[in-house]
């Protein structure tokens, strides 16, 4: 049997006295997508920063595929590439077109040729639909299509796993639906996604799993039907109602 | 010799215009060296500022706040006639003005290291970059856009403390000029420092609008300017 594509086991992170996480484990398969959800102040963002090492842990481990990745040894940057991140304020390059932002780690962390990693470049700006803005820079395009040059920016370096923190969060609400469709696309092709989101929608329809983390330990672990159906923690039917009752 | 009647005497400038023109030279070229080595030294040690850690930021700050607090009169005084680091005033003035500068260029470029926001580092740090990578490929070259402005200040700034340099007797512009009237050649002072300045004047205003051009030319397209 392979391993599981990722597995936290017991992770441990505190900042000086503040503990943020608890012993949080759990596993993913390659094709699933897990959504992680929670109040503010639970740990979600700090969780997914765990598994790509932008964030360092203090107890337990991680493993990609098998492979410990919080060894002392473990090169962070071979980990990076194959650990893509979204982020909440997209963070792309200003100084640099759409389709530079998608093709600089192809160029300077895969070390392709120019022509080489503009075709791939083309190609994941298209799965994204904005070949149309690949000239673009940054301060031209809307927050959904700069999140969308995010997500393609991931994508080139092919990663095993994708991680999403928040990734609609700072989008005007007309502008959170491009976006999650990009996301429902990827989740279809089979790619694996951690998912820090309160979109429900995407939750419901495209989640393999949903992780209820509250306050440093995860409360509630299970298929979507199980956690908006038939929750098992009280807790977790208390958060998700008032969730979907703010959302409405 | 009687004294020379005080009345306006725009022939004898125009007569020495040639030596007028070759201290330029030596003030352009002084201004040049000068912002050369800033821009070397200030640099990176603005990176280091920035970036760096442990002893060697904390001697950067030093050097800088010691740079920063001396007057540059000071400075190129304390080199040529006391530490003697070169025999020539060119040289002496160039480390003098070239220093002073390093301390200042270096905070203009701190500045414009943070100003840069963390999460793009962060992202691409994100798909594997190294951070030495990353900072060259991703903050820099945004960072040197905006620093464009606060350079173009400290352009002008060691364009005229060039003058300075006549206290060590170095044949700039103002060296030149004054060196005009004194040898009691003219009495034409002031229509000599009209010149002088006027020179400045043009030099300064031809660095500004060729930043502005820079400036322009470099901005990213629908951002701030650079």
């Amino acid at each position: 049997m392979s391993p599981p594509l990722l597995e936290l086991d017991d992770v441990y992170k505190s900042y000086g006295e503040e503990q943020v996480l608890s012993g949080v484990s759990f596993e993913m398969d390659a094709g699933d997508v897990d959504v992680v959800i929670g109040p503010s102040g639970s740990g979600k963002s700090t969780m997914l920063r765990c598994v790509n090492r932008l964030t360092e842990i203090n107890g337990g481990d991680i493993y990609l595929d098998g492979d410990c990745i919080t060894d002392a040894n473990t090169d962070v940057n071979e980990l990076r590439k194959q650990v893509g991140m979204v982020f909440q304020d997209f963070n792309l390059f200003a100084h640099l077109t759409a389709l530079e932002n998608v093709t600089l780690g192809l160029r300077k962390v895969r070390g392709m040729d120019k022509a080489a990693a503009q075709e791939k470049g083309y190609e994941h700006l298209e799965q994204v639909g904005l070949l149309d803005q690949a000239d673009s820079y940054p301060a031209e395009l809307s927050g959904g299509q700069k999140q969308r040059v995010g997500i393609a920016r991931a994508l080139a370096m092919d990663p095993k796993l994708l991680l999403f923190d928040e990734p609609t969060s700072a989008l005007d609400p007309e502008l959170v639906g491009e976006v999650v469709e990009v996301m429902r696309d990827l989740a279809a092709e089979g790619i694996t996604m951690l998912v820090v989101s309160h979109e429900m929608g995407f939750a419901r329809s495209a989640a393999s799993d949903i992780i209820f983390l509250d306050d440093g330990r995860i409360v509630e672990h299970g298929p979507p039907e199980q956690l908006f159906e038939n929750p098992q923690a009280a807790r977790t039917g208390e958060f998700l109602s008032r969730l979907t009752h703010e959302g409405e | 010799m009687p004294p020379l009647p005080l009345q306006s005497d725009w022939a004898f400038v125009a007569g020495n215009l040639d030596l007028l023109l070759a201290g330029t030279g030596v003030t352009v070229g002084l201004t040049a060296a000068s912002i050369l080595l800033g821009f070397l030294l200030g640099f990176p040690a603005g990176a280091v500022e920035v970036y760096g850690r442990g002893p060697l930021k904390r001697a950067v700050e030093t050097a800088g706040v010691v740079l920063r607090g001396t007057p540059l009169l000071v400075i190129i005084i304390l080199l040529f006639f006391g530490l003697s680091v070169s025999s020539s005033a060119f040289v002496t003035a160039t480390i003098a003005l070239g220093l002073r500068s390093a301390a200042y260029q270096s905070q203009i470029f701190r500045g414009a290291l943070q100003s840069v926001d963390e999460g793009q580092l962060e992202a691409a740090r994100a798909i594997g970059m190294g951070r030495l990578q990353a900072i060259r490929g991703v903050v820099v070259p945004q960072a040197l856009r905006r620093s464009v402005p606060g350079f173009q200040n400290e352009f002008t700034i060691v364009l005229k403390d060039t003058s300075i340099a006549i206290v060590i007797g170095l044949g700039e512009l103002l060296t030149v000029g004054q060196n005009l009237y004194q040898g009691g050649q003219s009495t034409a002072a002031l229509e000599i420092f009209l010149t002088v300045s006027l020179i400045y004047f043009v030099l300064t205003f031809v660095t500004n609008r060729s930043l502005d051009y820079i400036d322009d030319h470099f901005s990213i397209p629908g951002g701030e300017r650079a």
